[in-house]
């Protein structure tokens, strides 16, 4: 599979994307991502082993202990599959409309004065 | 001529506090920070029905013709550039008042629906609703359930 496909499985389901929250909080050992969940520790294992096929945790040995942490730049992979036009007309009206806003409080500050 | 591939429009729809004629003038304004020709590197504009456009940006050119313009309503035009595959796409403006705003409504129609098209279902869905809510949320309390 590629990578976008690894991601989007991966971001598709509620309790991954509620392990990368917690992992966006800041990296946390094995038994502090399964804490929250009330279920085997093998289930965490496999949603983990999922999010790191997608390059969205990596895994770092620090002493004895191992580290998860999460990382945001495969997401950009999504983002990007998104149309372009989609982006770019949402980009363009948003500055438009805070044009005429920023005109508008401009108008508004000069009437007080 | 048969199409070679599906085609996709999409919707936006903005709240500008100005009146419609304001709005119309200022989305056909060059100098005006937002319409699509104020990022031109270079610009030629004539909106007027069967007038046409060139405008050029990070060497992207886009071309199209003015089909429509009904001030302070109605804007329409033609619009090719190589992110639509040679297809000639079709946009339309309206201006439609709204107590002292404006309801401005732009459709992007007939554009290519390629593979790196549209995102739908679970990665568009996830990055504009979920994925913000998540980290507000945090993951504190949500139960967990088998691996799919």
């Amino acid at each position: 599979m590629d990578q976008l496909t690894d991601v989007l499985t991966a971001i598709s389901h509620p309790s991954r994307r509620a392990i990368i929250a917690q992992l966006a909080n800041g990296p946390a050992r094995f038994l502090d991502v399964a804490k929250p969940f009330d279920t085997a520790l093998n289930a965490v294992t496999k949603h983990l082993k999922l999010l790191e096929r997608a390059g969205l945790i990596e895994r770092e040995k620090r002493g004895r202990e191992v580290l998860i942490s999460f990382r945001g730049e495969p997401l950009r992979e999504v983002a990007g599959w998104v149309h372009h036009y989609e982006r770019f007309w949402n980009v363009r009206l948003d500055e438009f409309e805070q044009y005429f806003r920023d005109k508008k409080k401009k108008r508004g500050k000069e009437k007080r004065q | 001529m048969s199409k070679s591939t599906k085609t996709i429009e999409f919707k936006f729809e903005r709240t500008i506090p100005a009146p419609p004629g304001e709005v119309y003038d200022g989305w056909l304004n060059p100098k005006i920070p937002g319409n699509p020709w104020n990022m031109a590197d270079k610009l030629l504009l004539n909106p007027k029905v069967d007038g046409f456009f060139y405008w050029r940006v990070k060497d992207t050119p886009h071309y199209g013709r003015f089909t429509e313009i009904e001030r302070p309503g109605r804007i329409q035009h033609t619009w090719m550039s190589p992110n639509t595959l040679g297809e000639e796409s079709m946009v339309t403006v309206t201006f439609q008042k709204q107590g002292e705003d404006t309801l401005m409504t732009l459709v992007h129609s007939n554009l290519p629906d390629t593979d790196g098209g549209r995102g739908h279902e679970k990665g568009w869905n996830y990055f504009l609703e979920i994925f913000p809510r998540q980290f507000v949320n945090g993951a504190k309390g949500i139960g967990i359930e088998r691996p799919t």
